[in-house]
């Protein structure tokens, strides 16, 4: 891992109320626990429940602007498999693609007015654009954590498994108890070492 | 909150920190996206600051609050967002022109790119020359509320700090200053050329004394930190940059290394560093002027340009090289920038970019829905069977919305609400339709703290008129779309457990309507059948439908158990969820299923079913 980073993109897309703005709050505590420069960008205005939501977290000695610039992210963390293509401008040659399997199907999708993508298309396509994809399903490993609203932290724990994380795993497991609360820190841990576990095998 | 540490702060909460190192007694604003964060943050700390912090029914109740306690001596800090602007600016300006004596900073939210639902207004060009500074990042929202206080006290002028959503809701490391105790000021002595705007030869005297004090802080503002001016020999170009801008451009500078650019960073964008900007201009052939929205530093740049008799090329939005509309990013400054140095800074990629697209499309439409248990799901869907069952079509009956969560009963399956004005004018746009001669009845949808906030003119208006409209108030007892914010109608307040509860049924009939029932809107039959009365009624009339928001009962563990699905008697008709569309349903092997989750338990699935396969809380 070098010591300084000039810039590094973290995309992070959800549902409203699956915890993608909580994820990108413990990436941002653990790249401040290593030192290194950070802006969050998020807007909150409709971002309610049952929404999209996108974050981006930015570290780095160059970065200035709370959104990253297009092509330019290095990770992309998606809590639903259809969110992974919500905003394909940031994503380029090289992203790599850690997602979580277990779809959220918006209303019209239950009531067959409209379609949701196939698995293996949404990958297809994201492998077009040429990222590199890592798909878990984050909410069973939840399940069996025994911590189903740590879904956002079994992802981060399989994002931990990759071998280019510039922010590293101990600074992430420290943000874990910072940035969340206490109390639901033994069972952030074990979905944070689920996810690290499985990704781990995959690679 | 040490000072030797860097905090990572929103832009919002940056400038919560500002008014606490500023020694301000006063916070008060109303809610408003994107700048709500700033009282919640000082309301949090508020036990250990001493400072009162607090929602006020609407902007310019807030902005007069704020202007008594300045005038008796304290320093206040007043937030909204934009739109809020223009409801506290009659009394804004009419400040404008007296004294303040503790400072008066108002920060104020913009929106570029209308992320929040409301209109890309550009507070820059808010038509009063008060001092107005636009902060670029996190650090600077901070210091900005700090460096207001003294302008304002020293100017006795109130100065405004203007943010976007990008700075406002965005994160970056923060360093603290010290917090400076000031002790109360003696209070305002009575003045009346000064505080009295009733005589003309006081008013223009009035005038010209704050067009006198707003020069002074032009003066001032080519040697304020706030403004700065880096001059590069050689190329002989240059950028002005203000608010999110400057975090662009740095990054495009810094992926392409252009050191030799000349940059003046502005601050105050209101007076311009009329100073740095003749400096600037001396030095360079090309210029290139970044500001979202409207072009207000440009008209400036360019008048100085003619001054001067220069010859200087101006790149911006009125050669047409920017966008007026939505905010930028790296990509726009980064094409502006390449045609101020005339030549290709970013790479085509059309190949890409139509891979791009294609994922794009693969994204199923999530339109926003209301939450679980949500009462104005009762609401629409009771409105929906009153018309339905009275004969009306679909697009017969216009109801008119208003802002915050009552406006997503536009949504399917409810597709209710026509219009959506601003604060509170659901109901004179009602009675507007009256007056033109729609025949059918007409229906305002308005909430509890829409209401409170501008609702109560409009109904007094609609009862002195004896106008038949209906005014339904979706009384949630909450501000839930900015976050659950203390209302008046929650009986509580930021700093009181207990405080009063203030009936809007007593409120309306106050106002000369007369007839008012409340209703449970979890209760469809009975708000159903509340909704048939007022629409048959012949002069006007209001229904409260009153049940705390779903979010709020969940935190203070008021929910009754969850619903269930018997599906034995389940048919998969779905008739429940094209009804009711709630997130809490989802369809499996052809049947509704129940998340345990998040369902509250409201029991309206139940209530909708036709075979009784749904078996509420408790049953």
């Amino acid at each position: 891992m070098d010591d300084t980073v000039e810039e590094y993109n973290i995309l992070v897309t959800s549902v409203g109320g699956q915890g993608g703005v909580t994820l990108a709050r413990v990436l941002s505590y653990a790249a401040m626990d290593q030192g290194l420069n950070v802006r969050v960008g998020e807007t909150l205005g409709m971002a309610q429940r049952g929404g999209p939501v996108q974050s981006h977290v930015r570290v780095g000695d160059r970065v200035h602007g709370s959104q990253m610039p297009r092509g330019r992210c290095d990770v992309l963390l998606s809590l639903e498999p259809a969110e992974s293509v919500r905003a394909p401008e940031f994503l380029g040659l090289g992203t790599r693609v850690v997602m979580s399997t277990a779809p959220v199907y918006p209303i019209p999708v239950m009531l067959k007015e409209e379609t949701y993508p196939e698995l293996n298309v949404i990958t297809a396509a994201l492998g077009r654009i040429g990222c590199r994809v890592h798909a878990l399903d984050a909410r069973e490993l939840a399940m069996r954590a025994e911590a189903p609203a740590s879904l956002n932290v079994v992802v981060l724990g399989a994002y931990a498994a990759l071998e280019e994380v510039v922010i590293g795993t101990e600074s992430m497991r420290r943000a874990l108890g910072e940035a969340l609360p206490r109390r639901f820190l033994e069972q952030n841990t074990r979905a944070f070492d689920l996810g690290y576990e499985e990704m781990r095998r995959q690679l | 909150m040490g000072e030797d540490r860097l905090h990572l702060l929103m832009g919002n909460e940056a400038a919560a920190r500002g008014a606490v190192e500023a020694g301000a007694s006063l916070a008060i604003g109303y809610p408003g996206t994107p700048s709500t964060e700033v009282i919640e943050t000082l309301i949090q700390w508020s036990k250990e600051t001493g400072m009162r912090a607090e929602w006020a029914v609407n902007e310019k109740v807030a902005f007069d609050v704020a202007t008594g306690a300045s005038l008796g001596g304290v320093r206040c800090l007043v937030t909204m967002k934009s739109a809020g602007l223009n409801v506290a600016s009659d009394s804004i300006l009419s400040v404008a022109y007296g004294d303040v004596v503790g400072g008066l900073v108002i920060y104020v939210a913009d929106d570029p790119g209308a992320h929040a639902g409301m209109e890309e207004q550009d507070v820059r060009a808010f038509t009063c020359p008060l001092p107005i500074i636009d902060v670029a990042d996190q650090q600077e929202s901070k210091d900005a509320v700090v460096a207001a206080f003294d302008l304002s006290e020293r100017y006795k002028l109130p100065v405004m700090v203007r943010t976007t959503s990008r700075v406002a809701h965005g994160k970056a490391p923060v360093r603290f200053g010290p917090v400076v105790v000031v002790d109360r000021k003696e209070p305002v002595k009575r003045d009346l050329p000064r505080l009295m705007r009733a005589s003309s030869a006081w008013v223009k005297e009035q005038h010209a004394v704050l067009n006198g004090r707003v020069e002074a802080v032009r003066a001032e503002a080519s040697s304020s930190p706030l403004n700065r001016l880096e001059l590069k020999p050689g190329r002989r170009v240059g950028v002005v940059a203000s608010g999110a801008s400057w975090g662009y451009l740095q990054d495009v500078l810094d992926a392409h290394d252009l050191m030799d650019v000349s940059l003046l960073k502005v601050g105050t964008v209101n007076p311009l560093p009329t100073g740095l900007v003749k400096r600037l201009i001396d030095g360079v052939d090309r210029l290139l002027v970044l500001e979202e929205l409207e072009p207000v530093m440009e008209l400036q740049v360019k008048a100085l340009i003619a001054d001067l008799g220069k010859r200087v090329q101006v790149v911006g939005k009125l050669d047409g090289s920017l966008p007026r509309v939505g905010e930028y990013d790296f990509q726009i400054v980064e094409a502006a920038l390449g045609k101020l140095l005339g030549m290709a800074l970013g790479r085509d990629e059309p190949e890409l970019d139509r891979l791009r697209s294609e994922a794009r499309r693969l994204a199923p439409r999530r339109s926003l829905p209301f939450c679980p248990g949500c009462p104005h799901r009762g609401t629409y869907t009771a409105l929906t069977q009153a018309l339905r069952e009275m004969g009306y079509k679909k697009d017969e009956v216009i109801v008119t919305g208003d802002i915050g969560c009552t406006i997503l009963g536009m949504n399917p399956p409810w597709d209710s609400c026509w219009i959506e004005v601003s604060m509170g004018a659901s109901v004179a746009n009602a009675a507007g339709f009256k007056y033109a001669g729609v025949k059918a009845p007409v229906v305002a949808t308005i909430g509890d703290s829409t209401f409170f906030h501008a609702g109560v003119p409009p109904t007094v208006n609609v009862g002195w008129n004896d106008t038949p409209v209906v005014i339904a108030v979706l009384d949630n007892n909450v501000t839930a779309m900015t976050g659950h914010q203390a209302a008046p109608s929650s009986g509580y307040s930021a700093t009181a457990s207990e405080a009063k509860t203030i009936r809007i049924e007593e409120m309306i009939r106050g106002a000369g309507v007369e007839k008012v029932v409340v209703v449970d809107p979890y209760d469809l039959k009975q708000s159903r059948e509340a909704f048939k009365e007022a629409l048959s009624h012949d002069g006007p009339s209001a229904i409260v439908l009153r049940r705390v928001c779903s979010l709020v009962a969940r935190r203070r563990g008021l929910l009754g158990p969850p619903a269930r699905v018997e599906a034995e008697k389940c048919t998969g008709c779905l008739l429940c969820v094209r009804t009711l569309s709630c997130p809490a349903m989802s369809v499996e092997a052809g049947k509704m299923a129940i998340d345990q989750a998040s369902c509250t338990g409201c029991g309206m699935c139940a209530q909708v079913c036709p075979f009784d396969a749904v078996v509420a809380g408790g049953g």
